[in-house]
């Protein structure tokens, strides 16, 4: 079964000047769990990808569909539901929310699912405690190593238990060895959790370890040579 | 507690980290803190004169009075004054019996109209010399130029036959008081004892109204209804506070003119909220475009701004409340303002804080500052997740 539908997609941002388009007629398909790369150079929409399959964009023209689901359908509060419940989704630069502990950027998932905040905050330790980091899940983020902000920001996209997770370069902004288990974090989550997960990476040795990988250009976005994907 | 309350309480617990915000949070606080105080403050001053002048209006006027609904006497004054007395409440029933006349000094030059009625309220002592007694009115007094234990005679509009021909119906008085009257009542001329009135007004029986006082009376409009019921039909009965419609009208037109005008300090205090709820939108952009990516809803992060809003707007409010309320009981408790009590009724400025009055100041500042909360918040709603991370980048 396909976990990802994306058709004829194209988008424009308005840009100072003129109107930046990204990409236009994008098509994209991805069968379930399956861990795929994306590589390209900066600027040809691999983050704006990302956002569309993930529901927080909107594309111009196409149509994105989630396990079946075509995202365009849903009503803005079914949108949201899905996205809390299906698709969960790491940043660069991990955007955890200052202002909270690792635990409780973790449990935000289960609190906006309406989890009642004592049940939230035990999985969030579960989670933190899943990807070592059980000891520190009472600091704030500004307390953690870049390695450390990037396990809480996947351990809270992992809340929910997705189907699909959206990693938008998870290792650009670490060191070697941070990158390297963090991937590694990735890969053994995808694995043992049999998610279908997209990442967005510039490192060809991380994308290398992934199922298939697609490399995408002004000109779209197809299988990489040698990879089994599919376009 | 939901995560939006969770969230709005972290932001503004961690808003004094930044000293911008912090500034900006405590200008907010403490303008509406100043705000409420001002508005409690200017409405317990009010409240003290008010209410002093409502007390004076209770005990100068009667509590209830039976009307007759046509003509100028009451059908059965016996039935009134039965029903009156049965009534909750009432402590004491007197007929009024008054007219008009011309009332003049023991020379006869110094004639001046007046209206008279029986004595509405203490008993006239009567002069060794059995002449009746007489209590004038201040103006009244001026008028004729006579003083307490002057003579003075009071002719009335009525008539009797004589052998030279009618001739109007006269009584020699002596003045035993001389009732300085406020500008919160309207006395008659003169009062004068009720069989004098009767044989002035020509009324031996009955009367053209009964006075009823009661034992408190804020129940006067219950004893009214009361009354009302029992009578038959063919009377009107009015409270005290129907009598003085027109000066209650205008203190209580006062109280909302002042409310109106110090409740600007309030609003102006509420673009201070605005702001301070728009910075944080705007510096808390990229966290509001994550939590939509993790399925929050744009109504909950309008709720987290609205909730910020009623939180600076609960926080200045308790604390002017607590100041304005402190402020005003202190100021009635040590005498702060003194006034010349020859002048006034009393001897300081009084304040008097109404628990009504101090709920609806903070309902009205509480609903201020979440109502200026609005408009960032509606602008948080907006917020395209998409963007917001993107642009955070």
């Amino acid at each position: 079964m396909l976990a990802v539908k994306a058709e004829h997609l194209s988008k424009t941002y308005a840009g100072e000047g003129a109107p930046v388009t990204v990409f236009s007629d994008l098509s994209f398909e991805l069968e379930e769990g399956v861990l795929t790369a994306i590589m390209g150079p900066s600027g040809v929409g691999k983050s704006t990808l990302l956002h569309l399959l993930g529901g927080i964009d909107h594309p111009d023209t196409g149509r994105v569909e989630v396990f079946g689901q075509a995202l365009e359908e849903l009503a803005p509060r079914e949108r949201a539901r899905f996205r809390n419940d299906r698709i969960g989704f790491v940043f660069q630069f991990h955007h955890l929310l200052p202002e909270f502990t690792a635990e409780e950027n973790v449990a935000f998932p289960h609190r906006i699912a309406g989890v009642p905040a004592g049940q939230a905050r035990r999985r969030a330790a579960e989670l933190l405690d899943r990807v070592g980091l059980s000891e520190r899940r009472a600091h704030r983020p500004r307390a953690l190593s870049g390695g450390e902000q990037q396990r809480v920001a996947i351990a809270r996209a992992l809340a929910r238990g997705p189907g699909l997770l959206l990693a938008d370069e998870p290792t650009g902004n670490l060191d070697v060895d941070s990158a390297g288990a963090v991937f590694g974090l990735l890969e053994e989550l995808h694995r043992e959790r049999g998610m279908t997960t997209i990442l967005v990476t510039h490192n060809p040795e991380l994308a290398s370890r992934c199922d298939t990988i697609y490399a995408m250009s002004r000109e779209g976005i197809s299988p990489a040579a040698g990879s089994s994907g599919r376009e | 507690m939901s995560y939006e309350v969770f969230v709005a309480l972290r932001y503004l617990a961690t808003s004094r980290k930044r000293a911008h915000v912090a500034l900006i949070s405590t200008i907010s606080v403490l303008g509406l803190a100043v705000g409420v105080a001002a508005l409690i403050i200017s409405l317990a001053l009010l409240s003290g004169f008010q209410d002093r002048i409502r007390a004076q209006m209770a005990l100068r006027s009667p509590h209830l009075v039976v009307f007759p609904a046509r003509g100028d006497r009451l059908a059965d004054a016996g039935a009134v004054r039965e029903i009156l007395a049965r009534a909750p409440g009432v402590i004491a029933a007197d007929p009024v019996v008054e007219g008009r006349g011309w009332l003049c000094d023991a020379t006869g030059r110094a004639v001046s109209p007046a209206r008279y009625r029986n004595v509405a309220e203490g008993p006239l002592r009567l002069s060794g010399d059995g002449i009746p007694p007489a209590r004038l009115s201040g103006a009244a007094a001026a008028r004729l130029g006579v003083e307490k234990g002057s003579l003075v005679r009071i002719l009335s509009s009525r008539t009797r036959l004589s052998p030279v021909g009618p001739i109007p119906v006269a009584v020699l008085l002596r003045v035993a008081e001389i009732r300085r009257g406020s500008a919160l009542e309207k006395p008659p001329d003169v009062e004068v004892p009720e069989e004098i009135a009767r044989l002035l007004a020509g009324i031996p029986a009955g009367a053209q109204a009964y006075e009823a006082r009661l034992a408190d009376p804020q129940k006067a409009d219950a004893a009214a209804r009361s009354v009302a019921a029992a009578l038959p039909a063919g009377y009107r009965v009015r409270t005290w506070r129907e009598l003085n419609a027109p000066l209650s009208f205008a203190l209580r037109l006062e109280k909302a003119v002042i409310f109106a005008t110090v409740a600007l300090v309030i609003v102006v205090a509420a673009l201070n909220v605005v702001s301070n709820i728009a910075l944080l939108v705007v510096e808390k952009k990229r966290d509001l475009g994550v939590l939509l990516s993790l399925g929050a809803l744009p109504g909950s992060l309008a709720k987290i701004y609205l909730t910020l809003g009623g939180l600076i707007g609960g926080i200045g409010t308790a604390l002017g409340v607590v100041f304005g309320v402190g402020a005003s009981v202190l100021l009635d408790r040590l005498h702060v303002v003194p006034l010349p009590a020859d002048v006034y009724l009393f001897s300081h400025v009084p304040f008097a804080v109404h628990p009504r009055e101090v709920v609806l100041i903070a309902v009205f500042a509480l609903a201020t500052a979440v109502g200026a909360a609005v408009l960032p918040a509606r602008a948080a709603a907006r917020i395209a997740p998409g963007e917001a991370i993107r642009l955070s980048r």
